[in-house]
């Protein structure tokens, strides 16, 4: 099957219902993107499918063929993306990093849709698991981000 | 005077109740008609005949109470709680001692299709024999060759069971047989074509599909059990999961399912409305994914043709699109803990995670299934020796009763799904019913 992802076209030899994560990581060796719970419940293996953030791990690859996948890899190439990851290091964000490529697609999700969003909506959308506890550092960086544009 | 009155009343008196009570104890215990009683015992069996008794065993489902995971196949084991006490599945491997290694052909036909073990003693009908009935005389002959030469002997003592005297006798059970267990194998409706009546046995005899998916009345009896009762295969709670209708129903049955994704359903465990959870996830594990595609077929005809019963089943579900409804309980919940498989707009990622907006367990009055899952997950399913790649986690230990009550609440009036609320009440019950420190786990499994 025939794959984009990163605003390139990958042929992928894979079952229908492998996930994607699966086929990101071991088969095209995208190793940005990490194995976390594999249930949905974290959040760490989150990716762009057509702008909209969706976890890998319960995504199989069938759903997203003629789909625009976006990961880690590729999120400075996205404007929204690149703002969020200059919020991250402004902000030091991560600890051990190991959910933060998922907070990242998390963060930019929200603000393609919502640039200025209130709290509520940082609340209801950044919901992804950090076991360092950084998520008051993820809030301030996101409220930067939300600032930003409206200003 | 007096004394010989008495004593020749008595007497008149006497003679009816001992004629009663001797044919009482001929009743209870007396071994049933059996076509195999002049059967000679064969010394071998052809492989046609055994690999035909094999694909039975699969259709009856043998093997989810007389094996436990791990173990000898047909070996028994499985406890099986009852209101009275445990019990426990039987050795049905060709063991001599411990096993049906010494049963003839006579005594197997009787124990499957009418209950009633060598010697007169009754099984209890966790075994579904009043379904087994149904099975044709080929069937069993083969069933029995499968059992006597295609299953490895496993020297396991049964286990007893753990109901007090007086209530573990089993002679007041030939009592119930008699008023609720029917004694003939499947006669084919005429009017009917032969995919209908294969189906119809299918569905009726070795596949005992009645067991879970018919309501039972007050003495555990299948309020129907086959066509001819509106209540068969009408839906029914048991072992705290609500097995959902089979007839025509929209919202409860398989009204919007057409013959081919029941096929496929079946088949491969999964269709565009549907996963297989619960009991079911055995019943495909072990049985129904082994049935041959022209049995499937048979099966989704049968069922088709089963009325529904408005009434009933209430309103047909129509989806309805939610936009904004963060603001209602559950909906968070919802947002966080379900929609990256289930989606924010209900509509799951068909064929591998099953759409909420219209379930069966959101539009069942009953909502045990839904709590259930919710609390306890989803088994593996696993298709031709694969184990799925997706599975509903468990939240019994991330989620309170009263969050669960509230994300079911939404997910149950949400989309056009309209179950009802769920109250936190029924969820403490379930957890503590389903708790797998519990020494008494909901394990009974009368399928």
């Amino acid at each position: 099957m025939e794959l984009r992802i990163n605003q390139k076209t990958y042929e992928v030899d894979a079952d229908a219902d492998t996930p994607l994560l699966w086929v990101i990581r071991d088969d095209l060796g995208l190793t940005g993107t990490k194995f976390g719970c594999g249930l949905a419940q974290c959040g760490a293996c989150s990716v762009l499918v057509d702008g909209h953030v969706v976890r890998s791990c319960v995504t199989p690859v069938a759903g997203v063929i003629g789909r625009e996948v976006t990961t880690i890899e590729a999120i400075e190439g996205d404007a929204v993306g690149k703002r969020v990851v200059a919020a991250w290091v402004e902000r030091q964000v991560a600890q051990c990093g190991y959910c933060q490529s998922g907070q990242v697609m998390a963060a930019t999700a929200l603000l393609k849709h919502t640039p200025a969003p209130t709290d509520a909506q940082i609340e209801a959308a950044m919901i992804n698991l950090c076991r360092c506890g950084t998520y008051n550092a993820i809030r301030t960086a996101v409220h930067d981000l939300a600032k930003q544009e409206g200003v | 005077m007096n004394n010989r009155r008495f004593a020749r009343t008595a007497g008149w008196l006497a003679l009816p109740c001992l004629v009663a009570a001797g044919l009482l104890a001929w009743y209870v215990t007396r071994e049933p008609a059996t076509p195999f009683a002049q059967e000679p015992a064969a010394a071998t069996f052809e492989p046609a005949l055994l690999s035909r008794g094999e694909y039975v065993a699969r259709l009856s489902d043998c093997v989810a109470c007389h094996s436990l995971p791990g173990k000898a196949p047909f070996a028994g084991g499985l406890e099986m709680a009852t209101p009275l006490g445990a019990i426990h599945a039987t050795n049905i491997t060709p063991d001599k001692t411990t096993g049906i290694g010494a049963y003839s052909l006579a005594d197997f036909d009787r124990a499957v299709r009418q209950g009633v073990a060598p010697g007169g003693r009754r099984l209890y009908p966790a075994m579904p024999y009043p379904s087994y009935v149904k099975l044709s005389d080929d069937d069993v002959r083969a069933l029995y060759a499968f059992f006597m030469q295609g299953v490895q002997p496993a020297n396991q003592p049964n286990i007893p069971s753990d109901i007090p005297w007086p209530l573990n006798m089993r002679w007041p059970i030939a009592l119930w047989n008699g008023l609720f267990a029917p004694t003939a194998t499947y006669a084919a409706k005429a009017e009917q074509d032969a995919l209908w009546n294969r189906g119809a046995y299918i569905v009726q005899g070795p596949g005992h599909c009645g067991s879970c998916h018919t309501p039972r009345g007050l003495a555990f009896n299948e309020k129907a059990l086959d066509e001819s009762g509106a209540p068969y295969l009408a839906g029914a709670l048991l072992d705290g999961w609500y097995a959902p209708s089979l007839r025509q129903d929209p919202n409860t049955g398989l009204g919007r399912w057409s013959e081919a994704q029941i096929v496929q359903f079946l088949k491969t465990g999964r269709n565009a409305h549907a996963v297989v959870y619960g009991s079911m996830t055995e019943a495909f594990n072990n049985s129904t994914q082994f049935m041959r595609d022209d049995d499937l077929a048979a099966i989704a005809r049968y069922l088709k043709a089963l009325p529904g019963d408005p009434q009933r089943d209430g309103t047909p579900w129509q989806y309805q699109a939610v936009t904004a409804r963060q603001d209602v309980p559950g909906a968070h919940t919802y947002a966080t803990r379900c929609a990256s498989c289930h989606g924010l707009d209900g509509k799951g990622q068909p064929e591998w995670m099953p759409p909420l907006a219209g379930a069966t367990s959101a539009l069942a009055k009953e909502s045990a299934s839904a709590i259930n899952i919710t609390l306890n997950g989803s088994q593996r399913v696993v298709t031709a020796g694969v184990p799925d790649a997706y599975r509903m986690p468990a939240f019994r230990e991330q989620l309170s009763d009263q969050q669960i009550a509230e994300v079911l609440s939404y997910v149950r009036g949400t989309w056009g799904n309209h179950g009802g609320a769920v109250d936190a009440k029924a969820v403490g019950k379930l957890r503590g019913q389903t708790d797998p420190a519990s020494s008494s786990p909901i394990i009974l499994q009368m399928r």
